[in-house]
Parts: structure tokens; sequence; C-alpha cells
């Protein structure tokens, strides 16, 4: 037992969180300060990319205008980092899949020494300070001249799609029930036919949320795509940076934020369906 | 159970017993293989690299020597030993901040139910729900000069001493909070789920208070998401480029920052090797806190 002014203290404050906790204001002032903190910068710059002019100190613009909206589109290396960020994207994606998916399969599904710490392994992607990685890949690059080209972006960018590439998919077929493809192998069904007919549409969304995640990330992959692509391959979010640096329209960042981020969050959101929600807690190992 | 059918050249379950063993250890291999050879050539091979490279020079014969020339060129660059203690500070800062902000809500999160447990925890999670470029670009309008924070403070409460964050090291930490908090909730939430009503209830029916049954049972048995979670954070903000290169000063700056400008601006590639190590090491060293006290915990439990 500690001594009694620890207790007395400790009680104390046991009565004033007992207190705090059991009203519910408690609740709705985390639930203001929270939305005032995490809705306000995304709805600040909904509003923006419907401003024309917006004094200090108005709340609301005080002219509104979607006349940005048309020049915005119209910028070349808006469209150009457009272009090349869903290019980049479906390589990385794809390229990630045929990677990763079979090595999923394998461990989900045999048997070999070291599989766990091989799985484990992949954590290891984490484990680094991610741009003293990035600086150390960088390097490499420069060596082999693939600074400024697509396939380095390509490469440096693969790095961060390895470990949810590996880990959903191995969940996924994890999760699928044995008894089935068993069942369907006694009424005579090859192994091929059991594998497309029965685990591939028990697996199919959360390999689809997989693909998503993969693809969303990359595309919004900013550090790697910055150190090795400029100056000859801009995606988007190198755009952005550069339209952010040079302050040269607010609304240009605005809409182009609002533009991409809509379409990003209705993907993501189905991707959280599919996934139930402790799978990405447990990725970080808890 | 026996399988009757021909195999296909399709990898088979462990428990099937087929007419012809492939062996399973061999095809288990050869699937991850491509994976484990792209972690080895993107992430181990440069890592060592670096590394080697940083600790030997060439003598005057040719061959190669260990030397630490590379570090101690480092140490004594006032600038760059400034930028590492500054680094390292915003990171104690902004891992605090982290756990001060997010384990409140975890808690709130695991003893309520219904509506506003739900509206809070969409709230929580939401900045993983933006990406980091666009998440940094909101932050900038929101807490910059005449943002919108500053209008708020001045209409509501007529405040006028605001002074923006915005490019200043609060910058930093407000924007990397804003982009950890959801990880930082999530992990300590599935920390807190872990822990049953049932054992809380047997301490308040033996007659402990709530304080008490928090005290005693949530915490000690929270030690390792605690752990998980202030390690993970350390990692990612002191990994960190986009927001400190974004919303934070240019001088000091992050390692992130620095170590882009000595690579590319400076064109100083082995210098930003050598800065890159160093932040290698000291996130070795905060991972090797991590593990060794999950170890020394899970020999306590057992004896």
């Amino acid at each position: 037992m500690a001594g009694s002014a620890t207790t007395v203290m400790r009680s104390m404050v046991g009565r004033s969180l007992r207190l705090v906790a059991g009203r519910p204001w408690f609740g709705i002032c985390l639930l203001l300060l929270l939305a005032l903190v995490v809705l306000g910068p995304m709805l600040n710059v909904f509003l923006w990319a419907f401003t024309r002019n917006w004094a200090y100190p108005s709340l609301l613009p005080t002219v509104w205008s979607i006349e940005f909206w048309d020049d915005t589109f119209a910028r070349a290396d808006i469209l150009e980092g457009f272009i090349a960020s869903v290019w980049i994207s479906l390589i990385v994606t794809g390229l990630s899949a045929v990677i990763c998916l079979p090595a999923a399969y394998a461990f989900a599904r045999m048997q070999f020494p070291g599989r766990t710490f091989l799985l484990l392994s992949f954590l290891a992607t984490n484990a680094f300070p991610r741009f003293g990685l990035y600086i150390t890949i960088a390097v490499i690059f420069f060596r082999l001249r693939l600074i400024g080209t697509v396939p380095g972006v390509v490469l440096i960018q693969l790095v961060n799609t390895l470990l949810f590439m590996i880990w959903i998919p191995t969940a996924a077929f994890q999760g699928v029930d044995r008894a089935l493809e068993e069942a369907a192998l006694d009424v005579g069904a090859s192994p091929l036919r059991v594998f497309l007919q029965v685990t591939l549409p028990l697996v199919a969304p959360a390999l689809a949320a997989a693909l998503l995640l993969t693809f969303i990330g990359t595309f919004y992959e900013t550090q790697g795509a910055l150190l090795v692509g400029v100056p000859e391959v801009r995606t988007l979010p190198v755009v952005m940076i550069r339209l952010i640096n040079n302050q040269v329209i607010v609304q240009y960042g605005a809409i182009l934020s609002v533009a991409l981020w809509v379409p990003s969050l209705l993907l993501l959101i189905f991707a959280q369906r599919v996934l139930r929600g402790n799978t990405i807690a447990s990725g970080f190992g808890v | 159970m026996t399988v009757t059918g021909s195999r296909g050249s399709l990898p088979e379950p462990a428990t099937y017993s087929g007419r012809f063993r492939v062996p399973q250890s061999v095809l288990g291999y050869a699937l991850i293989l491509l994976p484990l050879m792209v972690m080895g050539t993107l992430i181990l091979y440069p890592a060592f690299l670096s590394i080697a490279d940083t600790v030997t020079e060439p003598s005057s014969g040719g061959s190669l020597q260990v030397s630490l020339a590379d570090y101690v060129e480092f140490f004594n660059t006032p600038l760059a030993v400034r930028n590492l203690a500054f680094s390292l500070r915003i990171t104690a800062v902004t891992v605090a901040v982290l756990f001060l902000a997010g384990f409140p809500i975890s808690l709130y999160l695991r003893f309520t139910h219904g509506r506003l447990g739900n509206l809070i925890q969409m709230l929580a999670l939401f900045p993983l729900f933006v990406p980091g470029i666009i998440a940094a670009y909101a932050l900038i309008r929101f807490i910059g000069d005449n943002g919108w924070l500053e209008r708020f403070l001045h209409l509501l409460f007529g405040y006028e001493g605001f002074t923006s964050p915005y490019l200043r090291p609060a910058g930093i930490v407000v924007g990397l909070a804003w982009e950890g908090i959801s990880i930082t909730v999530l992990i300590l939430t599935a920390g807190l789920s872990q822990i049953p009503d049932s054992l809380l209830e047997t301490a308040t029916d033996v007659g402990a208070n709530r304080w008490q049954a928090f005290w005693r049972i949530t915490m000690p048995l929270m030690k390792r998401s605690v752990l998980i979670v202030m390690t993970l954070n350390f990692l990612t903000v002191f990994g960190s480029f986009t927001i400190p290169y974004l919303l934070g000063p240019a001088s000091p700056e992050m390692m992130g920052p620095y170590m882009r400008r000595t690579f590319y601006d400076a064109n100083l590639p082995s210098r930003a090797q050598v800065q890159a190590v160093i932040t290698f090491l000291i996130s070795a060293v905060i991972s090797l806190l991590y593990v060794r006290s999950v170890v020394s915990q899970k020999v306590e439990e057992e004896s």
C-alpha cells in the first residue's frame, strides 16, 4: 500500500473522474471538441472551393463562386499529375498483387518452418523510420540513375504496399471455412474448381479491400514520390505540394482537395465495411 | 479423408493427403520468395548498404577501412545537432500529446455505449480517411493566419492574441497529432476491449471503487498497448516528412526535411546517408526498449 497522501490524492482524482465520466456532458464536450478539431479543417477547405472572396473575420465566404473549378482542371500541371498518379498507382497495385497474393495464400494455408517469423518479418517495413529508409533507397536509385523515372517511383511506392497486401489477404484466406472446400472436393470438384468457385468468392471482398487500400494509399503517397520522382515525374500530391509552396491561389488546392477526397472517402468507407475494425489494429501487433 | 481427384497445379492445404506428396514447404517457400526478395532489395539492402557506407572510408591503399569520421563530422556540425535535437523534442511532445488526447477518448469509448459513443468513435477515426497531403492542406487553411480557427476565436471569445502555429514548431505537432489520433485511439481501444467486463465487476464486487479498479486492473493490463502505441507513434513521427516539410519552420527543421535538403538541394547523398543511419539507430534503441519491456513483463507474469 502506498503512503496515505497518495491514497488521498488518488481518491480525490478518482472522485472527480467518476463525476466527469458519469455525466453525458463530458461526452458532449468531447464530441464538440473533436468535431471542431477533426471536421473543422475539412469543412473549411470545402468552403474555400466555392469562394471568390473571403474577408477577415467573416466565418463564411463573403462572395461565393464556382468560377475556379474550370480553371483548376484546365491547369496542365494538375491534369498531367492526375494521369501520372492514376497510371503509377495502377502499376504499383497490380505489381503488389502479383507479388503478394500468392504469398498470402502460402502463409494462410501451408506449413513450412519459419512461417510465423517470416510473416511477422513484414512488420519490419514499419520498424524503420520511414523517411530515413527512403533516403537510403534514394541513394541507391541515384547510383542506378532511377531518380526522376517512373520505375523509380513505382519501386519506392511498392515498399509501402507489402504489409497490407500480405496481412489482409492472409487473414482472409485463413478465415475461409475449410469444411466448405472439403465438401466440394468430396463431391468430386477439382482443386482448381474449388479454389475458383468456393474459396475465391469467399475472400473476394477482402481482396478487393486490400487492392483498394493499396491503390488509394499509393495515389496519395507523397514523400517517396517527391524524393524520387522530381523533377521529371510529378504525381498529383507532388503538384499539390507545389501549389502549397507557391501559395498561388488558395482555391486551386481547395478544389483539388475536395475533388480528390470525396471519391477516396467513399472507397475507404467501402473497404472499412469489408474489413472488420480490428484488422487494422492487429496489423500493428495488438 | 482422401482426395481421389488428380492433383492440379494448385497448392493443396496441409490437411489433405493426396496420392503424390509435393513437399509443401518447398512450394510455400517458392510462393513467398518474391515478397521476401522485394523486402530484401528495397528495405534491408539499402539500409545495410548505408550503414556499411557510413562506417567505412577508402584508405590510401585503395581498400576500405572502418572509420567513424562521418559521424564525428555530423556531431561537429552545429546545424545537424540542432536539427536532431529539434526532431527528438518535437517527437517527444507529439507522442505525449497523442497519448494524453487518445487515452481519455479510448477510455470513454470502452466504458460507454450508445449513440454518443458511436459518434465520438467515428470522429476519432475520421483522420484515417483523409490522405496526408489533403490533411496538410486543410490544416494550413484552418490554423494559418486569418484561418478559420483565428476567426472562431475572434467571433466567439473576442480573442485577439492568436499567433498561428503554421510554419512554427507547434504546427508540426498539430499536424502529426491530427494524423496520428486515429491509430492511437484504435490501438488503445483494442487493448481496452481485451479487458473483460467480468474482471472489473469482480473487483467492484469485492469492494474496490471504480478508480481502484482502473488503477489496479485496467492500467497494468494496458501496459502493453500503451507501449505499442508510444513506440509506434515515436517511429511514425520521428520518421515523418510531409507534415514537418509543409507545416514546420524552415529552421530548425526535423530530420525528414533536413535529409531531403541534404540529398536533393545540397546534393550530398553520402551525408544524407549518415543522417538516415542516425535516425535508424535512434529508432532501433526505442524499439529495443519496447521489446525488452514486453519480454520482462512476460517473465514477470510467469513467475
